[in-house]
This record gives structure tokens, C-alpha cells and sequence, in this order.
């Protein structure tokens, strides 16, 4: 804690560019996050909304500016350092990413017994509580392919969760999965953020969980950030692509050029 | 055309220098995770390594030695054809033993655990790497040399050199099963011959060929893994271009090695 300015945000991105070759995919983001929020990253396909996740979380490496975790920069971090953080943030990745190897248990004991010192004893009891948690409480020894997708997605969740950590990352949190399944995702990193007064970054294109989990959204587009704020702000912008966006209204000229086919195929 | 010819040279070279150079990162990382780090006290996964063992070692004698025990028959009456023009058939005896001890051996163990082992490493990390496995160890904070690359990496150089020397006896026996079974040459006759053929410095040279073959086979797999961008398909490329490399490269180590025990005779 330095003061009481820089306490109030965890996460303070500043210019930010991020190149793959020459193409340019994040192009000058700057945003923070406020210690306890739902902070969403909206964005359509390949606007780099997943880019931008994969950066904050130091798995690539930025062509310019500055990320601050807790006040330090992830980008000019040194390794030792850089463990340090990761033991405080945790990642749910869009395909849930459990080792297959390994059954749900161990998927959520293995940080633990990595980063601490506790006996065996101790950690089985603390991965029972992770998994109790997300309601995988019967699952311990389950291999990941003998769960459906929204277990594994929880299970990815309890394996975040396994060193407590102050800010937790979702990539995708809901693709893939049906509705109801969904809604109990966006309930559970509702309750995690209220339980444990817990930062979250969410990724995500699904409107209806935007409406449920966002404190703030920012809404990428082509790599910029289009608008940024709570859903009210949100809901007063003007901007087109926002517009569009919100109202699930598709792109004109695609519209044209295959209703025209569907037209003279009606024709017929 | 020229152009474009020389500018496809320059960037053959330009491509063979980069993944040179990965390739030597990979070797670093590789030995400061096996020596460096437990020493600084990281610890090593002496478990995951003894697994790998197993897999690459134990679980290849069968087919090893099958094949070894068919190569070894089929020198035995190889040889055996062109020595009976001399009447000199228990000189097979030489032919078989230097030939497995300095070349078959080490050679056949290692192309036959590169179609079992390498191409398993090479798909179980290119898996890995496709489904963010390897990401979300990097998240945790943890190395993917350490926990992957290391474990393989004890396993293999140990495996394939205790492969080669079950697969030099087995390859000699094969050469008896001819003399004795087929030829009718007495058993300690052909004992001795063997016995008087053999100096150590053909098994030294063989053992040290197979611990070569290990690393190769190992680092090829790995860094074939490592490459897999995507999707299903390029676990499916990088696993046929991990065999054909590493095939490729234990010919080359092979004869190196071979030219430096022959002029250091």
C-alpha cells in the first residue's frame, strides 16, 4: 500500500500496444480496475479482447506501455518478482485448460503444493473446500474428460482459487455452455467477488451475463477501446459500434450481400 | 527470379539460425532446471522422472528386443553367407558382436524409441500446448522446463542407453541362435570367439553413442512440441516432423561419433 490513491486500483494499464509481427492488435489501451470490482472486457471475435487478457496476465509481452499489478509493471517485472504476483492472481482459461494427466483434485492441489509448504494432509483438506466451493465437492477424483463443460469450467475456477488470490481472470467464462449452465457461472463469480471481496477481469461477448456480473464494462473494437464505464453510461452512449453491439444488430453490407442471394434463391 | 531464389536461401538460412538458436535456449533451460535450480532449492520431480523411465525404457524391451533378437539372426546369417566362401564362418562371431556393440544396437534402440517415445513427447506437449495447458502452468507461476521438459529429459538419457545394452546381448544372441542352431559351431567355441572379439572400448563407444541418441531424441520431441501453433492439425505435423528430425539428426550424431572413435583408434 503506498498511498491511498494507488490502493484504490490493482490493475492501471497505460498506453498499451500489443504487435504480432506488424500487425497491430491492442492499439493504445489504457484502463484501471478498482480493488473489488467485476471489471468485463467486451468485445466482438477477434476485436484482442483475449490478447489483452493474455497480457495482463504476462503471457505476452507488450510492444509498448505500461501494465501496473498492485503498482508494479508486469512488463519490465523480473522473474522472481513476477512468480510472486502470479501467486497473488488466478486465470480461468476459456477451455477450462486442466492438466488431463491429472485428476480434479490434484488439478487444484498441484498450486499449492508448488507454492507452500503445507502437509499433504492439509492441502487435500484445502482442495475439498476449493471444489465444495464451486460445488464440485464429489469430484476429486474425477479425470477432467469424464466432466461436461460447465464442471470443468468450475473445477478451472477451484484451481484459480487454490492460493486465494486477489484478482482472478476469466477468459470466456460462459462459451460454450447452455443457458442455465451459464447462469449458475455468472452467479458463482457474482458470489466469489461478494465472498471474498475479490478483483475480477471477465472477458467475455455474451450480453446477458453482462447484465448480471458487470460493476464496469469496457467495450473493445479493432483493438480500441470504444467506451468504458457502468452499464448506465453504457446504456446513454451514443457511439454506433456500441449501439450495434448492445442491440445485436448485424453488420449492413454482410447483411445485403446475402440476403441478396437468399432473395433470388426465394425467387425461384 | 534470382532475386526471390537467393531471397528463399537467405531465408532458409535466416529460419535454421532461429530455431538454432531456440534450440540452444531450450539446452540451457534444460540444464539449469536439471543442476542449477535443485541445488538452489527448487527441487527436481524425481517422481514424474522415474514415470518417464519406465515409459521410454521398461515398456520398449519388448518390441527392442524382439527386433534386436531378428537383427541379430539376420546378421548372423548375413555374415555367415559371405565368411563360408573362406571356410571361415566362426569369424561371424566378430562380425556380430562388433557390428551390434558399435552400431546396430545403439542405432536400432534409438530409431525405435524416436517412433515410441519421441513422437509421444512430441504430441503430449504439442496437446498441451493447443489446449493452454502449458499457459495455465505459466499463469500458476510454474516452469514448463521443470515440470515438463526435465522429467522427460532424466528419463530419456537414461532409458535408451539401458535399451542399447539389453539390445547388444540380445543382438549377440541372436548371432548364436544361427551359429549354433543352424551352422552347428560349438557353443563355447563361438563363446570364446565372441568373448576374444570384444574389447571394452566397443561398448564404451556404443554406450556413449546411446546417451547422445537420448538427448537428441529428447530435445528434437521437445522442441517440436513446443512449436505446435493452434489447432488438432499441427500436433498431427510437428509429430511426423519430430520422427523425421530426430531420425535425421541420430544418423548425423551417429556418424560424428563414429568418425571420432575411428580416427582416435
Amino acid at each position: 500500500m503506498m498511498n491511498n490513491n494507488n490502493s484504490e486500483y490493482v490493475i492501471e494499464v497505460e498506453n498499451l500496444i500489443v504487435q504480432y509481427g506488424t500487425r497491430r492488435v491492442l492499439d493504445n489501451i489504457s484502463f484501471k480496475v478498482k480493488k473489488g470490482e467485476i471489471f468485463v472486457i467486451l468485445g466482438g471475435s477477434g476485436c484482442g479482447k483475449s490478447t489483452l487478457l493474455r497480457t495482463l496476465v504476462g503471457l505476452i509481452r507488450p510492444h509498448s506501455g505500461k501494465i501496473l499489478m498492485f503498482g508494479k509493471d508486469v512488463t519490465t517485472i523480473r522473474v522472481q518478482e513476477q512468480i510472486k504476483l502470479l501467486k497473488r492472481i488466478g486465470m480461468c482459461f476459456q477451455n477450462s485448460a486442466l492438466f488431463n494427466s491429472m485428476t480434479v483434485g490434484e488439478n487444484v492441489a498441484l498450486p499449492l503444493k508448488e507454492h507452500t509448504h503445507l502437509a499433504d494432509s492439509t492441502i487435500d483438506i484445502m482442495t475439498q473446500i476449493k471444489l465444495d466451493l464451486v460445488g464440485l465437492g464429489g469430484c476429486s477424483n474425477l479425470y477432467p474428460s469424464q466432466l461436461s463443460g460447465g464442471m470443468k469450467k468450475r473445477a478451472g475456477i477451484a484451481r484459480a482459487m487454490a492460493l486465494d488470490p486477489e484478482i482472478i481472470f476469466y477468459d470466456e467464462p460462459s462459451s460454450g455452455l447452455d443457458p442455465i449452465v451459464a447462469a449458475g457461472l455468472d452467479h458463482l463469480i457474482r458470489k466469489m467477488q461478494n465472498t471474498f471481496n475479490l478483483t475480477s477481469v471477465v472477458v467475455t461477448h455474451d450480453l446477458e451475463s453482462v447484465q448480471i456480473i458487470a460493476d464496469r464494462v469496457c467495450l473493445l473494437h479493432a483493438g480500441k477501446i470504444v467506451a468504458i464505464g457502468d452499464l448506465k453510461e453504457m446504456e446513454l452512449n451514443s457511439n454506433s459500434y456500441l449501439r450495434q453491439f448492445f442491440t445485436r444488430t448485424p453488420n449492413p453490407e454482410e447483411n445485403q450481400s446475402t440476403s441478396a442471394i437468399l432473395d433470388s434463391l426465394e425467387d425461384m | 527470379m534470382i532475386v526471390s531464389f537467393l531471397g528463399k536461401i537467405g531465408q532458409i538460412f535466416l529460419n535454421g539460425v532461429h530455431s538454432a538458436l531456440v534450440v540452444c535456449v531450450l539446452i540451457m533451460d534444460t540444464l539449469n532446471w536439471l543442476f542449477l535450480q535443485p541445488l538452489l532449492g527448487r527441487g527436481l520431480r524425481w517422481r514424474s522422472a522415474i514415470e518417464h523411465f519406465v515409459e521410454y525404457g521398461f515398456r520398449s524391451i519388448p518390441i527392442v528386443g524382439l527386433i534386436s533378437l531378428l537383427v541379430g539372426i539376420i546378421m548372423g546369417m548375413q555374415s555367415a553367407y559371405t565368411l563360408q566362401q573362406w571356410g571361415a564362418t566362426i569369424f561371424m562371431a566378430n562380425l556380430v558382436g562388433i557390428s551390434a556393440l558399435r552400431e546396430l544396437a545403439p542405432l536400432m534402440s534409438a530409431i525405435l524409441i524416436t517412433g515410441r517415445s519421441g513422437s509421444a513427447i512430441t504430441a503430449e506437449i504439442g496437446t498441451m500446448k493447443v489446449s493452454e495447458e502449458v499457459d495455465a502452468l505459466m499463469v500458476m507461476g510454474l516452469n514448463p522446463v521443470k515440470f515438463l521438459v526435465v522429467p522427460k529429459f532424466i528419463g530419456m538419457v537414461i532409458a535408451v542407453p539401458c535399451v542399447t545394452v539389453l539390445s547388444m546381448a540380445i543382438m549377440i544372441a541372436g548371432g548364436f541362435i544361427v551359429a549354433v542352431g543352424i551352422l552347428g559351431i560349438d557353443f563355447w567355441a563361438y563363446f570364446d570367439q565372441t568373448a576374444n572379439a570384444l574389447v571394452s572400448k566397443d561398448l564404451f563407444s556404443g554406450i556413449v553413442k546411446s546417451i547422445f541418441f537420448g538427448l537428441t531424441i529428447c530435445w528434437v520431441g521437445i522442441y517440436r512440441g513446443f512449436q505446435v501453433e493452434g489447432s488438432a492439425e499441427s500436433v498431427g505435423k510437428m509429430t511426423t516432423s519430430s520422427v523425421v528430425t530426430s531420425i535425421f539428426t541420430i544418423i548425423v550424431v551417429d556418424l560424428i561419433w563414429t568418425a571420432l572413435f575411428y580416427f582416435t583408434e
